[in-house]
């Protein structure tokens, strides 16, 4: 069987799913075909232990773009969504509670507790971020250009985006300029002065990244990140169930829309001849033929495992062999027996949340200085795991009660820097370390959290990699450094979604705008594969 | 009675004194105001001690202009430039020395790892490509983006071709090289860890950056683009220190008719009516002008020199951000013989080239990590040179001098900059002692020691935070957006002022490269009847 209208879709993650989608929308006949179990990749909600669900790995994201969301209909799917008010939570050395907020006003009054000057700044901080990445979130939508041969048809989207920019006005524009290619550490030293603050905003720039806040080109992963939610700090909404229930409704939408999904299927190789897709091969010997393929695993799996070397040519296959995807970021789950209490938010304290509701229900941050981010950072240069580890928790059973029995709690954590080529030992035998000092580092701020440990759940950057397919461990399919973006992701000169292979193509998290769940990726690439006629 | 010029030059370093050259060569009265005794700023020779001449700050010379060597004639005028063969990098019981016999090399290079020989040859011609495109820019006028004009965009245009003309593969490095860091890209080509890390230190000099910051790729390319004579590549030094490179410029500035005064600092900058119109010395004189230019960092300039309120709190609070964070020091050794390094002892020809203290991107980069916890490392990166080898005359017989440049030495200390006062001679020893490491003569044959904090860089040349290139050379710092965006053209807020400095584009180095361009637009100004 083999139908120009038939595309196989490797791997179930989120990008994939939206492909899926737009490509059923289309009148395409996709099947997608996942390895694991479930479909969701790195956006899937499972049970940790009896009665306990937890966000695997990610366990916030998004949003999706306007435009897909709203195709998506997602509350056909069964979607509600759930959103706090209460963005961050993060407690200093000193046991001081700062709590950012969606509204720009409450915070400023959390930070003015730090920082009097901090506080004023805060509100035109909101204002500035919100303005700039709001010109550029459009850029996410875009098909990279072809420098060489621009088709007219993309130049039109690209001089909007362009338009926009331009009209921030040559203030904006040259802070842009100026910005982005700036450590993020020193972009939150030009607007604040107190710690916290400046650690709060760097955080964004470094999760998932090979980098700490000194390395010059983190305020850029700010911004990407900005781009895909305009706010100072990222919002926090989930739909009820979690990211899981996200990726099944979005599965759920695909498949109503005609998309064939199969899962614990893996494809072993993607056969070529004469430089085009002839079949996917799988792990038990048989193969689909097909004439396209869409690819949602990242960039270095897909060329150098999937794709037989003597099918590319080796200048090709040396760029990709050097994208770099160094995960440094492990995740840890816990199943607590009740909430946690952080010494700087006890009860209905200074520290509670202006709406009176838990200031928890959003992101927790531990590594309250630039510096603190920083050292956690430089062993991983070394292949060590930190000592310290910058942490980005949540307890999403705070917003939503129905992922834990009554009165308990679950604990998602991800885990900077845990450096996926350790330079002694190997994960197999460290991991009882690193979940060790995560919950070390958790009881610093809340003592009493060991006792409430039913149990726990330390995925490394080796499982990222060996049960997820994650390349280097990597989340987002290869770092997002300014080398590793726009019109150079994965590979200058193939950043449209197409690749030296014909009818192959890429829609995963190492191809544009990266990674944060948005759905940009897949719904770019289904746009350029229908835009190929064949 | 106040004196009248047509033009006045802040500092006699070599930006400054290039510029008034230009400008006096195009037959305007020009007047250059040095705050020493001794002119050069960076670029000065100093006999610390006695039969001892030390390049006290800046110490090789690579990338002087072509054009200004042959406008200014500067051969005519002293100049001569030695050749600083090769680079030696010591390591525990073996070394690395790269010579400049290509051959010879690349031997040395196959003896640590065949694949790295191979790949070197390869790097070098990659690397010369970019040379090639990236060369026309250092001497281009940075376009402005926020209000581009038809020649501006004629000039992207141009740069744009060219780009699209780039080999697929040469386009590739060049935007790899624009942004990534030394250490990741020298990873891609090469696995000896000597020459990795040597080759990185290119990335970082002067910079408070270290080997695995992005944007450190692209300083490799400057390391391919020495001119001397024409010959790409080549390091030197000059003749008589690099003091006599600055003499060089002075004497043929001199010859065109500038007038030079030492020891005449200037206390501020007037300015009446929003039009500059002169300078105030220190010694209450003023000296009136049709314009002024300054090359001295945007700090000394416009915070100062200038009183407040001459430009808008915008413009200053872009000042303000403009980033120094001088991080480097030096350390200059009188000695009374030669050092013997472990690795291959003896007075070979080792010695006249670079030694690099830069075993591995670890080490450098380690180096870099206690940096920026505010402290010097314990365990430098550094690249030293023994002038007195190719050049006697910089020590009485017998005897040698060996500059250090050190890295890194952060001018923002924990303590704060004024506790480098305080930590100087702890930082003396670190160097000696990591040298003693690999030569344990050295300590024997010390007879004097000088040491360069960024605090004294600071204290002596006027360079803010002792950064010796006038501000980082980070990517947020380089072409239209240097020294501050929208004003990468040499001309200020304040009309008839003009910046002519390392802190414009291209940047620092002993290149000349600013002082010539600004020169060009100012005298453009001058036929428009503006200035």
């Amino acid at each position: 069987m083999s139908d120009r209208q038939d595309v196989v879709i490797l791997g179930g993650g989120l990008n994939s799913l939206v492909a899926a989608f737009d490509l059923a929308r289309a009148g395409r006949r996709p099947t997608l075909l996942e390895r694991r179990p479930t479909v969701g990749g790195i956006a899937v909600t499972e049970e940790i232990a009896p009665g306990f669900k937890a966000p695997r790995l990610m366990h916030l994201g998004g949003p999706l773009r306007g435009d897909l969301l709203a195709d998506l209909a997602l509350d056909r799917h069964g979607v509600t969504w759930l959103e706090s008010p209460v963005l961050m939570a993060a407690q200093d050395g000193s046991g001081r509670g700062l709590v950012l907020h969606r509204d720009p006003g409450k915070s400023a009054e959390s930070i003015a507790a730090f920082s009097k000057k901090d506080a004023e700044r805060w509100p035109k901080f909101e204002e500035t971020v919100g303005r700039i990445a709001s010109a550029m979130g459009g850029l996410l939508d875009l098909i990279p250009p072809d420098i060489d041969k621009p088709a007219w048809k993309e130049v039109f989207p690209l001089l909007r985006t362009g338009k926009k920019v331009r009209d921030l006005g040559r203030k904006d524009l040259y802070r842009v300029l100026r910005w982005m290619p700036m450590a993020v550490a020193d972009l939150a030293a030009e607007w604040f002065e107190s710690e916290i603050v400046r650690a709060a905003l760097a955080s964004r720039a470094i999760l998932g990244q090979a980098a700490g806040p000194w390395s010059a080109g983190t305020a850029a992963n700010y911004f990407l990140r900005a781009a895909q939610d305009p706010r100072a700090v990222p919002s926090v909404k989930v739909p009820q169930g979690g990211l899981g229930a996200l990726t099944q409704a979005i599965a759920a939408a695909a498949k109503a829309a005609g998309a064939t999904i199969r899962t614990g299927v893996e494809v072993t190789g993607i056969e070529v001849k004469n430089g085009a897709v002839q079949a996917v091969r799988f792990a038990r010997g048989d193969r689909i033929e097909t004439v396209s393929v869409m690819s949602g695993l990242d960039p270095k799996r897909t060329f150098l495992n999937l794709v037989s070397p003597v099918d590319l040519d080796p200048a090709f296959r040396k760029k990709v062999q050097n994208i770099r995807a160094r995960g440094v970021t492990a995740k840890v789950n816990l199943a607590l027996g009740g909430l946690p209490e952080f010494t700087a938010f006890k009860g209905a304290s200074s520290g509670a949340a202006a709406d009176g509701g838990s200031p928890l229900r959003g992101r927790i941050l531990f590594g309250t200085s630039i510096d603190d981010l920083e050292r956690a950072f430089d062993a991983s240069k070394y292949g060590q795991m930190s000592e310290h580890p910058y942490l980005e928790a949540t307890i999403p059973t705070l917003l939503d009660p129905t992922l834990a029995p009554a009165g308990k709690h679950v604990m998602s954590v991800l885990v900077q820097y845990a450096p996926h080529a350790l330079r002694e030992g190997d994960w197999n035998s460290r991991r009882e370390q690193l979940g060790d000092r995560v919950v070390k580092t958790l009881a610093t701020a809340a003592p009493n959290l060991p006792g409430l440990v039913e149990r726990g759940q330390v995925i490394t950057p080796k499982e990222l990699e060996d049960d997820w397919g994650l390349t280097g461990g990597h989340l987002f399919g290869g770092e997002e450094s300014l080398d590793q973006i726009f019109t150079m992701r994965p590979v200058l000169g193939w950043a449209r979604y197409r690749t030296p292979v014909r009818g192959l193509y890429l829609c995963g998290s190492g191809t544009h705008p990266g990674g944060g769940l948005t759905g940009a990726n897949g719904r770019n690439a289904a746009r350029a594969l229908l835009a190929d006629r064949r | 009675m106040a004196q009248r010029y047509d033009a006045i030059v802040i500092g006699g370093g070599h930006n400054g004194l290039v510029h008034a050259a230009y400008l006096a060569k195009a037959g305007k009265k020009v007047v250059v105001l040095e705050r020493r005794h001794v002119l050069g700023g960076a670029a000065v020779t100093e006999e610390v001690f006695p039969g001892f001449k030390f390049s006290v700050f800046s110490y090789v010379v690579s990338l002087l202009r072509p054009e200004i060597i042959r406008d200014l004639e500067l051969p005519k005028h002293g100049l001569e430039i030695l050749p600083l063969d090769g680079t030696f990098t010591p390591l525990e019981g073996d070394y690395l020395w790269r010579m400049d016999d290509h051959g010879r090399s690349i031997r040395e290079i196959a003896r640590h790892s065949r694949t790295d020989a191979e790949t070197y040859e390869e790097f070098g011609r990659a690397m010369q490509a970019l040379c090639r495109f990236v060369r026309p820019i250092l001497s281009m006028l940075p376009p402005d983006p926020g209000k581009p004009d038809i020649k501006d965009l004629l000039n992207l245009l141009f740069l744009g071709k060219r780009l699209k003309n780039l080999p697929y593969e040469d386009r590739y490095n060049l935007i790899q090289l624009m942004t990534m860091s030394a250490a990741d890209f020298l990873d891609q080509w090469f696995e000896t860890p000597a020459l990795k890390g040597t080759m990185s230190a290119s990335g970082i000099i002067g910079t408070f950056l270290g080997v695995r910051s992005p944007g450190t790729a692209y300083v490799l390319l400057h390391h391919y683009m020495g001119e001397i004579d024409g010959a790409f590549r080549a390091w030197g030094f000059a003749k008589g220190g690099t003091g006599a490179i600055s003499n060089a410029i002075g004497s043929s500035a001199a010859a065109l008719g500038v007038e030079i005064r030492r020891e005449a600092p200037v206390a501020r900058i007037i300015v009446k009516h929003g039009k500059t119109v002169g300078v105030a010395l220190e010694s209450g004189d003023e000296i009136h002008a049709d314009l002024v230019s300054s090359s001295l960092d945007p700090r000394m300039t416009f915070i100062r020199l200038l009183e407040p309120g001459a430009v808008s709190d915008e413009f200053l609070e872009e000042v303000k951000h403009y980033k120094y964070r001088g991080s480097s020091g030096k350390v200059n050794l009188a000695l009374d013989g030669l050092p013997d390094f472990t690795c291959l002892p003896g007075n070979g020809a080792h010695l006249r080239g670079a030694i690099s203290i830069s075993p591995s991107l670890d080490y450098m980069e380690k180096a870099y990590d206690e940096a920026k916890y505010g402290a010097f490392s314990r365990r430098p990166y550094m690249d030293c040179v023994i002038p007195s080898l190719t050049d006697p005359s910089v020590a009485p017989p017998g005897k040698h001098v060996m500059s250090c440049f050190v890295q890194y030495a952060p001018y923002n200390l924990k303590e704060g900059p004024q506790d480098w006062d305080r930590q100087r001679e702890a930082f003396g020893d670190t160097v000696v002692d990591t040298l003693a490491e690999r030569c344990p003569n050295i300590k024997k044959l010390i007879l004097h020691r000088q040491v360069m904090t960024p605090l004294d860089i600071e204290r002596i040349t006027g360079l803010s935070e002792g950064n010796i290139f006038q501000g980082e050379l980070s990517l947020e710092q380089l072409f239209f957006l240097r020294p501050v965006a929208g004003w990468a053209r040499f001309r200020t807020p304040v009309r008839n002022l003009y910046m002519c400095g390392s802190a414009t584009h291209p940047g620092g180095g002993i290149m000349g490269a600013p002082g010539r361009l600004s020169a060009l637009e100012v005298l453009k100004d001058w036929k428009r009847g503006i200035a």
